[in-house]
This record gives C-alpha cells, structure tokens and sequence, in this order.
C-alpha cells in the first residue's frame, strides 16, 4: 500500500492505555470473518464454541456467531491464517479489517465502565475471559469480546467503521467517571 | 440557629462546617449533614409550603422522603423534597406555589368556601360547555401545584447502567442489611438500596446501641462485597424480575436510572409511620414520632417546647423520651388506654392547644402521633402479590408474592432488633439459594457464559421462621375530620362525601378524589384513605381492600428516565476533509453529509463540464458469496440474475412482499461464487435485514453468506467528461478503454497504489462516470489522490444537492421521494424490468394484479414558466377542478437546462408526453407544466452516459 492506515478515530490522551479505564484505539488489527458452515473443514479447524475466543499462535480467532468466526491480528499472520484455511464447501472468507474498527476498554472498572453502555451481564460466570457476544454498545450494534490483559479486564469492541468516532467518544465519556 | 440543640451522639450533621443558604431570600446557616427542612427547623421556620387546593400552611409532617408538606424549590430546580434534599453551600431555597407569599397567600381564601369545593369540584363545575374547558384549563393551570420550570435551565446530565445482580435488595434497614450480608457470604452478588441517605433504617434515630449496630452491619455488608448505593430508591419491578431504580448519589450525574435484572428481590423496605385523621391535622406543629426522632436524634433540632404525645406504640414512646431529653414539656396521651387526640387548633402558623376524646384541652406547639404503620408493600404489587389486613396488628401484610420476590424485616412482621436481623440473614441465605438455582438455568442456557455441571437445582423452598405481629390498636380517624391526602388537599369528609355519592370502590373513589395520588403515592394515605372508606360504608378495611400500587414507586425525573442521550451518527473516512473544505453538513439518515461546498449550481456545471467527484459512502453495501447468490438476487430482484457474467453489473428493483417498490440498486459479479450488491443509502440496513429474512427463514437450503460491508469500502463517484482521464491518472492495472470497460462493468484493481479496489462503470448523474470503491482506510487518500491529480482538468468535490440535481435531470427516480408506500414496479414506468416468467420473485403476484389495474404513473414535467420550480409534493389538480390527481414527487432547478424541472406522480389519464397539467402552489397559485416524452431531462439517449 501507497499509505498508512487511516482510522476512522481521532484519540485523545486522558484515555489513554495509562488511565483507569483506558479506551485504546486498535482499528488498523487485520480482521477477516470466516463464514463456515457445520461440517466443513474450515469450522473443524476454527473450531471454539459459539460465543468464545482464544488466542491462538500470532493470531486471535473468536467464534462470533454460530456461522462466523474473527480471525484478527497482524496482516501477515491473519493472512496466513486464512490461505491455510481449507474453504471448501460452505465456507467464504470476507476481510473485514476496514469495515469493522476496533476499541479495546482495559482496566480494573472496566465492566463497570460498560454497564453503563451495554447491557450484557459482564460478571466472570456470565461472561467469563474470552467469551463474546453481540450487542449494543451506546445504541451501536457491536461484538464484544472480553480479552483480559495482564489479568486485567479488558474488552474489545468491534463496530461498523462508520461509528467509529461516535462510539470512541460514547465511551470516553462513559470512562471519564472512573479516570477522575 | 435558636431551635439547635447541644450535640448529640447520634447526629448525622458536622457542626464544624456551617453552610450558607438563603430562604424566600432570607439567609440563613444550617450545618453539613443537614436537610433542607432541618435547618429550616433550626432556624425557627417552621411554615414551609402551602396546602394544594386551599392554601393553608403547612410544616414539617415526617421529616423524610416522603415529607407531603415540605416540597421546595431550590434554584431552577421544582419540587425538591425539603426532610430528604442534603444543604449544600449557596442553596437558593423558596416555597413554591405560594402567591404572593407563603406568609400570605390570597389563594388561602378558597379555605372559605371549602365546603363547596369539595370531591369531584372540577369535574362537575368545568365539563359543560365543553367550549369553555380552555377558559377553565387557564385558570386551573394556577392552581396546579409544583414549582417553576426553567425552560431555559441546561439539560442536566444523567446516567444510566445496566446490572446484573443475583440478589437486590430494597431496603438498608436492619434486616436488608442483614440479607445483602447473609446472601453475599452464600456466595451471591448482591446490590442494596436505600432511598434515605444513610442506610441503617429505624435504628439512625434510635438508641446509641441501635446505631452502633447498624454500622455494624453495614461493615459486615461491605465486607461481604455488597454493593451499597443510598439515596437510591427501587422505583418499580417489572417482568422477570427487571428492576427499576434511580440513584440519585451518583457523583456524575443528578439522577442515574439503574436497570437491574435480578434472579432475587428483596423487599425489606420497613414500614412507613401513618399520620392520624383529626381536625386540625396538618397545622404546622403536627407532625409524626418518627418525625420528632429524627430532628432530635440525627439533626440536633428541638421541635417545640411543649408536646402533646398520641402514642400506641414503642415509636410514640420513644419520642416522648427524646422530646424530655431535649427539654420539652412533654403530655402523653396513651391510645393504648383507649385516650384519643379528637382535635388540634391554633394560629396560622402553628398549633397551639389540642382537645382530647375526654373533652379536655391541652396548650401545646407540638403534638406528636404515633398510631401505626403502614407496610409499603409496592414493590410485592408490582409482583402481582395481593397484601393482607390484619385487624389485630392493624396494618397489611404481605400475601404470596412470587417465588423471585421475598419479603423481610418491618414490612413482614414485627421484632426486636436481633430478630429482625435474624430473619434478614435467613432471608439473605434463601434468596442466595434461589438465585444460584436461576443463575444455573441462565448461565446454562448462554453460550458464552462458564460451563455450569448437573440439572439445574430444585427451588428452596421458605422455611424461615416468621416474624411475630405485636398487637396494635386501629386508629386512623378520631371523632372528626382532618387531612387524609396532604398532597391532594382530601379529607375525611370527601372521603364519606364521595362514598355517598356512590363512589364504593377504593379505586374508583381514590380517581374521584384523587387521594393517594400525590407525589407520596399512597405510602402516607393508602391505609387511612382504606380505613375512612370503610368507616363510611360501614365495611371492614379487608372488605375494602386497597388500591393496587404501579410504578414508580417514588416520583421520578424525566431526565432519569431519558437517561444519556446516545444518538449515533455516521460519517465516512473522507468526512475530515468535508469538514476542512467548508461544506453544509446534512443528517441523512444517521450519516452526516455534505450537501454542498458552497455552490451546489457551481458543482453541478462543473461536473456536466469537467470532472466531479462525490462521496457516496452511505451506500448501501453487501458482500454475497456462495454458489446460490443468482437464486437469492432472482428472487429479491424483479429482473434475471441466473446469467450475469462475471465482471459485469446489473440494475434491479426490489419489491415488499406486497409488490411496493423496497429498493433498488445494482449489483456486481466480481468472481465466480462472488457478487457486490448495493443498495440505496437509506435501505441498506432494511436490505440487509430482507436479505438475511430470505436466506435464514425463507431459503436456509440456498448456500450465500452476506456480509455487510458498506463502510469498508469507501465509495467515490466520478462524474464528467474528464472523469476517464482522471481515473486513469491513478490506476494503471485497468483498462478503461471504453471498448474494453463499458457502461455497466465492473474491474477490480489498484487505484493511488490501494489494493483491492472495485471500479465500476456506472452512473446516477447521466455523465460518462466511475464508481470506485475503496478499502476505507485509504479513501481520504485516494480522495485527495483524486484532487490533486485532476486540478488540470477541473476537478472539484461536488455534494448531495448537486448529485440530487443531476439525477433529476437525468430522471433517475428516488424510491421513497418518487414512489411511496402504495407504489408499484408499473408506476416508476420500470415495467421492461418485471420478468412474470420467472418462477417467483417477492411481490410477483402482486405486482402481476397491479398491471391489470389503473396505477399512477412517474412522469417527467416542465413548469411553461420555466423560472417556477414547485415544491416538493404540490398537487396536481383537474383543469379547473379541486380533484387532486398527481402531486409532484422531485423538483429543482436545472442549471443545466437553465429552467424547473420535476418529477410527479400522475394518474394514467395525464401521463401522455404534451399533456398539460396544472400545479397547485404552496402559495394557492395555479401554474401549467407539461408532461415530458422522456423521464429524462438531460441526455434522453445517454449519449453522454456511454461515451
């Protein structure tokens, strides 16, 4: 590519990976959605039951809907993932890295942080570390995947790249309460 | 401060830090930890509101949230409740509702013809003439209580959060912090609530060993990992257990909504003290014990100097024992042996003698009630749970409340201090248990959530041990009439009127008098307003019954409920460059647009000139892939779609099931199991949905997967006779020779160094254009790309309006602007694309009937007056007639053509090219215009288009 990646947030310092309750920016991950059917080679292998994730070698894979799988990482690794993918049968790939942006919420007050946005139940025996689900976030239809950093809470929220901005600063706002 | 008292150890107010605060503009001190009313207490106001409907004035009743008698207004805020709202430094605090004063208020003049002013006044004096009810509204308007809203205050700032929680628990008194603590050490998540600003219920103003008991189990609940929010009231259970509440302690915002699912519910929110029915009941001066206790024991304020005592309960005694300890010249009168109060009088502004059931009189500037109780059991009614009187202990009781919902502490039964812990702990254990049984039916039933082992649990059932119910004696009238609803201004003698009148139900009696209906909701009034009923058609209160109790459980702000506004806007990756560029934002839909630059006439010349170039990101954008994708687009598209080759496009029309046009749109086949299709900006979410419909409900045999990807690409159109030359100066692996790139094809390549871009050759503005499409990371640089390599050939950015404009010259028709909710294929004159051979296509059949029957036609039109452009939707009328017969659908100025053009609906009888039409103006002037041969303005052979 000519340019570098341009997303579709502009950040500001105060919720930054340093506060509380950060709100990082991780639009430019490599994101591809694999459509794969029951019984194919490629469900088989992406395997993970609906609703959890894992990181899984260079790349991260979450099992989104009971059809859909996110392959995310870096462009090179998420692309290997995918040529390796055996997408005979019902089974189709779509890179999503530019049409899906990316938020990560971390923090000890993170869960407390969405209660406030979303109205999943965020408790560990509900949504345990790498489970994920669709659901509104601020009125944004999103996925949302909790990925613990360092044992500490931490989210990532996919969403249309359109709302990028709006939902970044939903979110902000929503943090600011727990980053004094 | 004359009314202070010396400190005391159970005052919740820190009089090291005295607080500023004015009164009807009367600056006054009060200390932190103080209520508005306690410190109006201790400065010696004891008036601090005026009765609703006549006027009287009045004081403080019971010193607490539910305070009838003390609503304020402080600064633009109304209604502010005075026993409850915390003094802060700078308070402008003043009576509301008074005028011209709360000292003096002409509307106390009503107190004179009272007696004509009774029950059902309004609705019998104001229905008839109905013409003259916006006469009366005016004038009732002035009587309507509450204070005055500011409409030019700022939106405050509210919050909202959802939660969780195993068990909530309603209520911060002895046993609700004893079952948050019991539940939470079972192993259960727990969130309690009190809307008092302290937890610890009675005990705060009870004995030092009560107080310290309830830090104590504050502590412990804390330690257990309860959750604690005061000032947080439960305003209302709803289905399943969804549990509303307003937090209003919240550091962020004035009012926070809470909307709680919980597996458990708690109710321990105590009993609320029950004023007494006598004549003079609501002179200043009269208040409750719990009342008394509280001003003395948490707010270090002495409430008279001398009192008369009504006491049937351990309530009444104690108040009797604070008032001695804080010097006051103290009268009991025991209920217990059968004494009465029968009547209080004295001065407008404060009691001064009461007359007993002996006939006697006593001087006194405090009388103090204490006769009972009523359990606030709103919460069990919203659970469908029915309370049960219990004449012996004269109050209601709850009845079989549901399974999720369990009742404990004051509101169950009566106990010494340990024995309403020791009922809250079993409590907290058996709701811990029950909801662990419903956490492993959910936790099993989601599948993100932890595994859970074994068949979901048996529901424990209740074996707690009961709590007693002391004897108490029935009192809630004496021998004469006094105040039932304060907030409603309803006494005991409307009650016994309206029962007269025939008004025999509770419900129906409590709408004619609106008792009940105040800001209190009933928790003062329900069991009074029962009891008077009864006594007046000589019933039982059990044969009464009460009024069933609906959220909100405590008034609520509007604000809470709006909660924050979240309003998502859209905006594509080259919107940056928008903004820097001067354009007109426009809201479509939730995008934000540009409409124009400035000059949309300017862009339109342009681009018909030289070369445009347009943002059109919002389209509409799916991603299908599989080998069934030509049978999804053959039944979603009116035309054929079995045989599009690879690299080329396609323009199709969508219908509802009931044949109205849904959308249209064009579609691409990029590889062989491969398509793209697009769809109108404002349809592509219905599209997605309808697509999804087919392939989940309808066809979950056909193999297509969808993808939306409608900001993954940003989308740029290309328009203008240069727009070759330009798009050729950034791609240098697609032919755009127009042999080998024609008019509705599509390539795939790299545009600006971009990979993986997505050209076609098609156009919405009738000039030789492109639409590219680009992964979106790098639009705003192909954008500029675009800009900067095309300034010899007059490259300029043009808007929505412009674009609008050239497809109107174009003719291309909007659907939802030029067809509406009735239109059919046949009426956008698209009947060459309606393939009735195939096997079906949604609204098929429809559309077939639709032919067969006279339908309006889209017609192009031209005003004779060609500097005349009607508005959007102005009819088209019969020559001479009102019969409306068409409207127009799109219409503008042609800076092309340099003359209105339009777009209209007709019937068929006036769809022939020549026909002259008349237009009615906005303005009632009647104009002609012609019906055009072509849809098409501009360019009717699209000469320009294929070029």
């Amino acid at each position: 590519m000519a340019n570098t990646f341009e997303s579709s947030v502009v950040t500001i310092d105060s919720a930054a990976a340093s506060a509380a309750v950060a709100v990082t920016d991780e639009s430019d991950v490599a994101k591809a959605s694999v459509r794969a059917a029951d019984g194919t080679v490629a469900a088989a292998a992406l395997g993970l039951t609906f609703g959890s994730s894992e990181h899984r070698g260079d790349t991260f894979v979450a099992r989104v809907r009971p059809d859909e799988w996110f392959v995310m990482g870096s462009a090179s690794a998420v692309g290997d993932a995918i040529s390796g993918l055996d997408l005979s049968g019902y089974a189709s790939t779509v890179d999503v890295t530019y049409s899906r942006m990316m938020l990560r919420v971390t923090g000890v007050d993170a869960a407390k942080m969405m209660e406030k946005v979303c109205n999943l139940d965020f408790s560990d025996p509900m949504t345990p570390n790498g489970g994920c689900a669709g659901a509104s976030v601020a009125k944004v239809g999103c996925d949302v995947i909790r990925d613990d950093v360092e044992a500490v809470r931490s989210y990532r929220i996919l969403c249309d790249r359109s709302f990028g901005q709006y939902l970044y600063d939903a979110l902000v706002d929503s943090a600011a309460e727990f980053n004094g | 401060m004359s009314h202070r008292l010396p400190a005391g150890s159970g005052e919740v107010i820190d009089r090291s830090k005295s607080i500023s605060f004015s009164w009807n503009g009367k600056k006054l001190k009060g200390f932190q930890g103080d209520t508005i009313a306690s410190a109006l207490m201790a400065n010696g106001e004891h008036i601090m509101g005026r009765s609703m409907k006549y006027k009287r004035p009045r004081g403080v009743l019971t010193a607490d949230f539910w305070d009838p008698n003390t609503t304020v207004q402080v600064g633009d805020e109304p209604n502010v409740r005075a026993g409850h709202r915390k003094l802060a430094e700078g308070m402008n605090v003043s009576a509301q509702n008074v005028w011209p004063s709360l000292k003096f208020d002409v509307g106390a003049a009503n107190g004179l013809v009272g007696r004509y002013l009774t029950a059902g006044f309004y609705y019998k004096t104001f229905m008839k003439p109905a013409f003259m009810w916006p006469k009366y509204e005016a004038v009732l308007a002035k009587f309507a209580p509450g204070g005055k809203v500011d409409l030019g205050t700022p939106h405050g700032y509210y919050d909202k959060r959802y939660m969780h929680p195993d068990v909530v628990v309603a209520g911060g008194g002895p046993a609700g912090l004893s079952a948050a603590t019991a539940a939470a050490n079972a192993g259960a998540s727990v969130i309690l609530l009190d809307h008092e600003n302290a937890a610890g219920g009675h005990l705060l103003w009870g004995s030092d060993e009560d107080r310290a008991a309830a830090a104590d189990l504050i502590t412990a609940a804390e330690a257990a990992g309860v959750e604690i929010l005061e000032n947080t009231t439960v305003t209302g259970r709803y289905e399943d257990n969804w549990i509303s509440i307003v937090q209003r302690s919240h550091d962020i915002s004035m009012e926070r909504l809470i909307k709680a699912r919980a597996k458990v519910l708690v109710v321990a929110a105590g009993t609320i003290e029950r004023p007494y029915v006598f004549a003079g009941n609501d002179i200043p001066g009269v208040m409750t014990s719990g009342a008394v206790r509280r001003l003395i024991n948490m707010y270090g304020v002495k409430p008279g100097t001398k009192a008369v005592v009504l006491t049937a309960n351990e309530s009444g005694d104690g108040a009797a024992d604070d008032l001695r300890r804080a010097g006051v010249d103290v009268t009991v009168v025991d209920a217990r042996e059968g004494k009465t109060i029968a009547s209080a009088s004295g001065s407008k502004t404060r009691v001064s003698k009461v007359g007993l059931s002996d006939g006697t009189s006593i001087e006194c500037d405090l009388v103090v009630t204490a006769v009972g109780w009523t359990a606030p059991t709103s919460l069990l009614n919203m659970a469908g749970d029915r309370p049960v009187y219990d004449p012996a202990a004269a109050r209601f009781f709850p009845g079989t409340p549901p399974d999720n919902v369990i009742a404990t502490g004051g509101i169950s039964g009566d106990g010494t201090r340990d024995e309403l812990i020791a009922h809250g702990a079993a409590t907290g254990e058996l709701a811990a248990a029950r909801a662990a049984a419903t956490r492993h039916r959910i936790q099993a039933a989601t599948a993100r959530a932890e595994a859970v082992e074994g068949s979901e649990p048996e529901l424990p059932a209740d074996n707690r041990t009961p709590l007693g119910r002391d004897a108490h004696p029935e009192l809630h009238r004496s021998s004469t009439h006094g105040i039932v609803d304060y907030s409603e201004d309803v006494g005991s003698k409307d009650l016994f009127g309206a029962a007269a009148e025939g008004f025999d139900s509770v419900e129906l009696i409590k709408r004619f008098t609106t008792a009940t209906m105040g800001p209190s909701q009933g928790k003062l009034e329900t069991v009074n307003t029962v009891a008077v009923l009864a006594e007046a058609r000589g019933e039982t209160i059990a044969e009464v019954g009460t009024t069933v109790w609906r959220p909100p459980y405590a008034p609520v702000t509007l604000g809470a409920l709006g909660g924050r506004i979240f309003e998502p806007v859209r905006v594509s990756s080259i919107q940056p460059w928008h903004e820097a560029n001067n354009s007109t934002p426009i809201l479509a839909g939730q995008w934000v647009r540009p409409e124009h630059y400035g000059d949309p006439q300017g862009e339109v010349r342009n681009t018909r000139t030289n070369v445009g170039i347009t943002d059109v990101t919002p389209l509409g954008k799916l991603d299908l892939q599989g080998p069934d994708v030509p049978k999804l687009l053959s039944q979603l598209y009116t035309n054929k779609w079995m045989k599009l080759p690879i690299g080329s496009v396609r323009y199709g029309i969508m219908c509802a099931e009931d044949g109205v046009v849904l959308d249209d749109g064009v579609t691409a086949r990029l590889g062989e199991e491969h398509y793209l299709m697009t769809t109108t900006s404002s349809g592509a979410g219905t599209i997605w949905n309808w697509v999804e419909n087919w392939l989940q409900t309808e066809h979950p045999d056909w193999q297509v997967h969808c993808t939306p990807v409608t900001t993954g690409l940003t989308s740029i159109n290309i328009a203008g006779p240069n727009s070759r030359e330009l798009l050729g100066r950034l791609v240098d692996d697609i032919d755009l020779d127009p042999e080998g790139f024609k008019y509705m094809q599509v390539r795939t390549g790299t545009i600006a160094g971009v990979e993986n871009c997505i050209v076609w050759r098609i156009g919405f503005t009738g000039e030789l254009s492109y639409e590219i499409h680009v992964p979106s990371a790098y639009g705003l640089h192909v954008w500029n790309t675009l800009l900067e390599k095309g300034k010899d050939l007059g490259v300029a950015p043009f808007g929505l309006e412009a674009q609008r404009v050239m497809r109107l010259e174009k003719g291309h028709f909007i659907v939802g602007q030029d067809t509406d909710g009735l239109s059919k294929v046949p009426t956008t004159g698209m009947i060459s694309l309606l393939k009735l051979d195939k096997d079906d296509w949604a609204g098929m059949t429809e559309t077939a009937w639709a032919l067969d029957a006279p339908y309006p036609v889209i017609v192009a039109v031209q005003p004779t007056d060609p500097n005349v452009v009607p508005e959007e939707a102005c009819q088209i009328l019969r020559e001479g007639t009102k019969e409306i017969v068409g409207r127009i659908t799109s219409s503008r100025y042609s800076p092309t053509l340099e003359r209105s053009i339009c777009l209209a609906q007709v019937s068929q009888e006036f769809a022939s090219p020549g026909t002259t039409l008349t237009v009615l103006l906005v303005n009632g002037e009647r104009i002609t215009a012609k019906v055009m041969e072509h849809h098409a303005h501009f360019d009717p052979e699209g000469e320009r288009l294929r070029g």
